[in-house]
């Protein structure tokens, strides 16, 4: 009990030597504040985009392949069409192959107004993108291929219906000029299909898309599904040469559209964030050791400037320990504040950060990491100052001017 | 058997050596002395004749190359660094010449430290040693703000805070005039006269080394008078 009170009061000392030179100690921890700041940011940055990754690739299996043609002038047509999608559909090893016309229109209903996505598909969207309605059904492909009907996501019916309940079936809605029947409403799925996301997308026949919609403007892509994990590699060989000869390109000229299976997109997305993470966190724990040399050096100045201090505290009976024991408090007190204040510009960057809409989750082990690191570098560059000051010959040190 | 003395350490061939940059400097060249309690001791001697040394190990700050030193029956020559420490803080009170207070605390802060290393720290027998010694409204004060023998009455209140059986004292009135010089001897003198505290002091005026019961001459590391 003794002994606690008396550390206590050798804390006290620390505190009001720290406090002496509230500036000195202030910019000393800045180094501090900045790693564990840091840390705490760079592991929310990286939880933010591997769950903007799951999302994003959720309602896609690593089957899925998808196939586009950027267009290298603006404006200019995109090099697939429908034909192309009828040529892949022969390909034995697609289970299947599905047209998507793409591009944003403002819709109305009901007096609300919304600019929303359009996607010109075909029925098999909804086993590839694993679609669940509520109520409604989907079109039917040989029927309705020009027919204004749409199957509307679910923050579609938010934003136009205030709610997402059955009841939106059979309701018209304006799409740019044209009024299209309500025949189905999805469930709330997350993620996208192709380039679109899934939620806030209306989703119509491919030939309704086409001439009353989007016409040439809309982005094309084709998203195809192999039949299984093994079959991927031959089915993205077999649609590059079956894309290469529709569009009757000679041997040594570039293709002019794009494939890529979504498990290894997956995985170089995965790859990258990690890879981003690994570097930013290093980032932090060099900031860190830099805060922490920072500290290590303000000690020596320190324990030099109170040389003859030392002195006189030992000659009056100090234990080495009770010297040691001091100056490693004041390193240990600058790290742990510095933790606190990083701590608390850690909650008003996070708020920054979703203010610009970039996504980053506040993990509780990110403090916990960021305070042990920063106690731990604290306490190591502190040790060699209080080893010193402990370690004064009284003698010399009372002599020092 | 009735003693009328009592011991409070003795000296037996105590020697101390440096050695820098190869060279062996013998500084104390074998020390014989023992102290009574109740004594005043002056310890008298030019420069570099070993005065600081022999009051280092005496106060405990040094320790001997060879020979013994008992304090109150114990062999202080053999002890750790941390037992030295401890011998400083409850038996020993230093008074120096610079009066080595630390600045950036207040004055009674100052004369409790060595109760503070204690972990006995009594604020009221503080503040009556410093009635004591004459700073009754100097309690507060940084010693920054004091006189030079205000500083001196301090350093003296901190000596006594934990109730020391020896004081050593470094050129007390080195740093002070004549006539404060003085009056810190007046005070030195009644700690010896009321309290019976032993006093051993360096000083290099003979007319203060007159004041006590005993004058110590060491020349070139060895006691000669």
């Amino acid at each position: 009990m003794k002994d606690i009170t008396f550390t206590l009061k050798l804390l006290k000392l620390s505190i009001r030597a720290l406090l002496s030179n509230p500036f000195r100690t202030v910019l000393t921890m800045l180094g501090i504040i900045i790693g564990s700041l840091t840390i705490i940011i760079v592991v929310g940055l990286g939880e933010g985009a591997k769950r903007d990754i799951e999302q994003q690739y959720s309602s896609m299996s690593v089957t899925t392949i998808l196939v586009n043609a950027p267009s290298t002038v603006e404006g200019a047509r995109s090099k697939l069409n429908y034909d192309d999608v009828e040529e892949l559909q022969k390909i034995d090893s697609l289970k299947t192959v599905i047209p998507q016309l793409s591009g944003k229109v403002q819709m109305q209903a009901e007096g609300k107004s919304s600019n929303l996505s359009v996607l010109g598909t075909t029925t098999a969207v909804q086993k590839l993108a694993s679609l669940k309605l509520i109520s409604g059904k989907f079109w039917d492909d040989e029927v309705d291929n020009r027919s204004k009907v749409a199957v509307i996501g679910a923050v579609v019916a938010e934003e136009l219906f205030g709610s997402r309940t059955a009841d939106v079936v059979g309701k018209t809605i304006m799409v740019g000029k044209k009024e299209f029947e309500i025949i189905g409403l999805l469930e709330y799925k997350g993620g996208t299909v192709g380039p679109t996301t899934i939620d806030d997308s209306i989703f119509t026949p491919y030939d309704t898309a086409y001439r009353y919609i989007l016409g040439v403007n809309g982005r094309f892509n084709i998203n195809a599904e192999a039949k299984n994990v093994e079959q991927i590699g031959d089915a993205v060989d077999q649609i590059s040469q079956t894309l290469r000869r529709t569009h009757n390109l000679k041997v040594g000229m570039n293709d002019d559209f794009r494939v890529r299976d979504m498990g290894t997109t997956v995985s170089s997305a995965v790859n990258s964030s990690r890879t981003m993470g690994i570097l930013l966190a290093s980032v932090g724990v060099i900031v860190l050791i830099v805060g922490g040399i920072g500290i290590m050096n303000i000690m020596y100045v320190t324990v030099t400037e109170r040389t003859k201090e030392i002195g006189i505290r030992k000659a009056i009976g100090a234990k080495e320990s009770y010297i040691l024991l001091q100056f490693i408090f004041e390193a240990f007190l600058m790290s742990l504040i510095g933790f606190f204040i990083g701590t608390i510009l850690s909650f008003i960057a996070f708020y920054l950060l979703k203010q610009f809409q970039i996504s980053a989750i506040l993990v509780w082990w990110s403090y916990l990491l960021s305070f042990f690191v920063t106690v731990g570098i604290g306490l190591f560059f502190g040790y060699y100052p209080a080893k010193k000051a402990s370690a004064l010959n009284p003698i010399d040190a009372l002599r020092y001017e | 058997m009735k003693k009328d003395y009592e011991r409070l350490l003795s000296l037996k061939n105590i020697r101390r050596e440096y050695v820098l940059a190869g060279t062996t400097y013998s500084i104390l060249q074998g020390i014989d002395l023992e102290i009574n309690k109740g004594e005043f001791i002056s310890l008298m001697g030019p420069s570099g004749s070993g005065k600081s040394t022999l009051l280092n190990i005496i106060g405990c700050l040094d320790t001997p190359s060879s020979g013994q030193y008992i304090l109150e029956g114990k062999d202080v020559s053999k002890m750790s660094v941390s037992s030295l420490a401890e011998v400083r803080n409850r038996h020993i009170g230093f008074i120096f010449q610079n009066f080595n207070l630390i600045p950036s605390i207040s004055v009674i802060e100052n004369v409790l430290l060595p109760a503070f290393y204690l972990g006995d720290e009594d604020r009221k027998k503080a503040e009556e040693l410093l009635v004591m010694v004459g700073l009754k409204d100097r309690i507060n004060y940084r010693p920054n703000d004091l006189s030079g023998g205000q500083k001196q009455r301090v350093a003296i209140a901190r000596a006594l805070i934990n109730n020391p059986d020896l004081l050593l004292a470094d050129e007390p009135t080195g740093a002070l005039d004549s006539k404060t010089g003085h009056e810190i001897m007046e005070l030195i003198l009644a700690l010896n006269r009321d309290q019976k505290k032993t006093i051993l002091m360096v000083t290099h005026d003979l007319n203060i080394a007159k004041l006590s019961h005993k004058i110590i001459e060491l020349s070139d590391g060895k006691i000669i008078k």
